[in-house]
């Protein structure tokens, strides 16, 4: 069997490695995803004091430290039985909804945009931020970088610290913001929605109006019919700070609606010998391998899956988007992979109009902003919506507060299964018998797991020492008969 | 002369922590208006965030090579990292590529940055301590550090 190796993706948080195996023909044969494990959370984080959590898991995830520390302090909020005052909800959610900002604006030009406005078969020295700046324009790449900016300073003053907030605790947060405070953010929140529309208009541009692109994203090669999961309010729209799990079937029917508490009885995980990583699958449903369709307990949970497991957005210019993206791909659900660069920018819009919702509450500026706790702890689950997909706290401790039990559910392990399937799809369509390997081809199977946003592993950072791509081809003894290294040189 | 000193990693991920080993060693041992010590577990976009206005820039990370042995100490300077500056880093885009967007850009980008690096041998077991090797190669990194600043400060006075 011959083997071709992909390691570690371009373009990725955290490392992975792919291998596709080939038949005798040349075909492919199979395909396996593989990221490092990083061991004994639950070990660390034994015997600590629960409150440290929301400072500890922020430190699993370099790319998500936010998303984290708000499941860690929702998670407090149920271990201590506590409620959070109404302000103090607000200002977590307007600090949630900036990193948002910050976070979908990274993805989509530095991840996405690459493959779409330089082009899939663009030579790889090409196809990166500098040549999408070259192209569209140093005011497009100056605007990236403000937005990101003036939303970290949102998150640094409201969560007292650049990158690591430290400001959520059980029953609140740690300080309110000032008038001063408020009016500027009022101001960053603005040009953020402002923001959000030029990007969509960069998307439509650049790809709904090239019909070759178009075509790609509706594709069967990129197209999985899955359940979807996301958070949603008590109207069903959707939320990422708080409500319930709903999940819908792949013709878009609900299919279970649950409260983070509930969370065990809706999930389960599937182990396979060749990967330590689990991937979880809806119980009810069971696991049938690495198929889609309504039989098969794989779900997603990206930007797309949130849009279709909702029936909407609560702020306007969003739901007009939601309504042109669901008629242009035809209806909900959407199963088009690629599509979620389109809906992750839907949600960038969204984010911001809601920070401008959040900054303009009378409430925001409030000095009540914390209940103290006084029950006995116990257990706590705490859920959002991280930007990878739905993120669960579980802590479990003494009546002390001491963390006995601790288990996470991270945004990219729900899409696990899908991103495995995706690879295999994208390779089987793509690699033919007798049709040469190309560099272009290899990054159309890179882009079946990018729309994924994937955040594998994703907490170490340590410098790259090595060639950062190479893909080596294997004869059926195992022998190497092609090594490609990307652009090195 | 405004100067940053930056250590970057993962304080909870055992050899991944060392930057920020060092960059709290160095704060203690340090003085200077002129100087600030900051730590950050990210990279790419935010690391050309926290870059930005300073006129030299120290990093202290981990790194992995193909055949380094763990605690082995390297200085190197951006253009040594411009072999991967199309790629990722394992996370977001590189420091080489962060540079040039900010050249692109014409942000305040520092004159002068200077890389230190500490050969790890664990990135992926939860820890507060780094392993032997690489534990005894801190206060060497400090020193080399210090010195670096020293070094500095003497160019442009």
């Amino acid at each position: 069997m011959k083997k071709i190796m992909i390691d570690p993706i371009t373009r990725l948080e955290g490392h992975g490695k792919i291998a596709i195996f080939l038949n005798d023909d040349g075909g492919v044969a199979n395909t396996y995803f593989q990221v490092p494990e990083l061991r004994g959370f639950e070990k660390f984080s034994e015997g600590r004091p629960a409150e440290d959590m929301p400072q500890i898991t922020q430190r699993i995830c370099g790319v998500c430290p936010e998303a984290h520390h708000m499941a860690s302090t929702k998670a407090l909020d149920a271990l201590f039985h506590v409620e959070p005052t109404s302000t103090a909800k607000k200002l977590r959610e307007l600090l949630y909804s900036a990193f948002y900002v910050t976070d979908h604006t990274t993805h989509f030009y530095i991840l996405a945009a690459p493959d779409f406005v330089m082009g899939p078969d663009a030579p790889p020295a090409e196809r990166n931020i500098l040549g999408v700046i070259a192209k569209v324009g140093l005011e497009l790449g100056g605007a990236v970088i403000k937005t990101r900016h003036d939303n970290h300073w949102v998150i640094q003053t409201i969560g007292g610290r650049p990158i690591h907030p430290c400001f959520g605790l059980p029953g609140g947060v740690s300080k309110a913001i000032n008038e001063e405070e408020r009016a500027k953010i009022e101001e960053i929140a603005k040009s953020s929605v402002e923001f959000g529309k030029l990007s969509l208009k960069v998307f439509d541009d650049v790809v709904l109006k090239n019909k070759e692109y178009l075509d790609m994203v509706l594709s069967d090669t990129f197209t999985h019919r899955t359940y979807y999961m996301g958070l949603v309010d008590e109207n069903n729209k959707v939320n990422f700070y708080d409500g319930k799990v709903r999940v819908v079937d792949p013709e878009g029917k609900e299919f279970c609606k649950y409260a983070p508490r509930d969370y065990l009885e809706h999930l389960a995980e599937h182990v396979e010998p060749w990967t330590y990583l689990k991937f979880p699958y809806l119980k009810k449903v069971g696991w049938k391998g690495f198929v889609d369709g309504k039989d098969s307990g794989v779900y997603r949970c990206t930007p797309q899956s949130r849009l279709n497991a909702a029936d909407g957005m609560t702020t306007p210019l969003a739901q007009e988007e939601y309504e042109k993206m669901y008629s242009t791909l035809g209806g909900k659900p959407a199963h088009y992979t690629l599509a979620t660069h389109w809906a992750r920018l839907i949600e960038l819009l969204y984010a911001a109009e809601r920070m401008v919702e959040l900054v303009q509450d009378p409430e925001i500026t409030s000095p009540d902003i914390r209940t103290i706790p006084t029950a006995t702890p116990d257990e706590g689950i705490g859920i959002v919506e991280a930007p990878r997909g739905t993120l669960t706290h579980h802590y479990i401790t003494d009546e002390r507060g001491i963390i006995k039990k601790c288990n996470l559910i991270v945004g990219t392990t729900n899409n696990h299964a899908a991103i495995s399937m995706s690879i295999k799809k994208a390779a089987v369509d793509l690699i033919k018998p007798g049709k040469e390997i190309t560099e272009g081809l290899l990054n159309r199977i890179e882009m079946a797991w990018r729309p994924y946003d994937l955040c594998l592993a994703c907490a170490t950072h340590s410098l790259p020492g090595q060639s950062p791509l190479e893909v080596t081809i294997y004869d059926v003894q195992g022998n190497e008969l092609k090594k490609l290294s990307q652009g090195i040189s | 002369m405004k100067t940053l000193i930056l250590g970057l990693g993962n304080p909870i991920l055992s050899d991944d922590g060392a930057g920020i080993r060092v960059a709290q060693e160095v704060g203690k041992q340090l003085n200077d208006p002129q100087v600030t010590v900051a730590e950050t577990s990210e990279a790419g976009l935010r690391l050309l965030d926290s870059i930005v206005g300073y006129d030299e820039v120290i990093i202290i990370d981990a790194v992995q090579t193909e055949k380094g042995q763990a605690g082995q100490i390297y200085r190197m300077e951006p253009q040594d990292f411009s072999f991967a500056k199309y790629f990722s880093s394992p996370h977001q885009i590189n420091l080489a590529t962060s540079l040039e967007l900010g050249n692109e850009l014409n942000l305040a980008m520092p004159q002068k940055i200077t890389i230190f690096a500490v050969e790890a041998k664990d990135i992926t077991s939860f820890s507060e301590k780094c392993t032997p090797a690489v534990e005894q190669a801190i206060p060497e990194v400090v020193k080399m550090v210090l010195q670096e600043i020293k070094q500095s400060s003497f160019e442009s006075s």
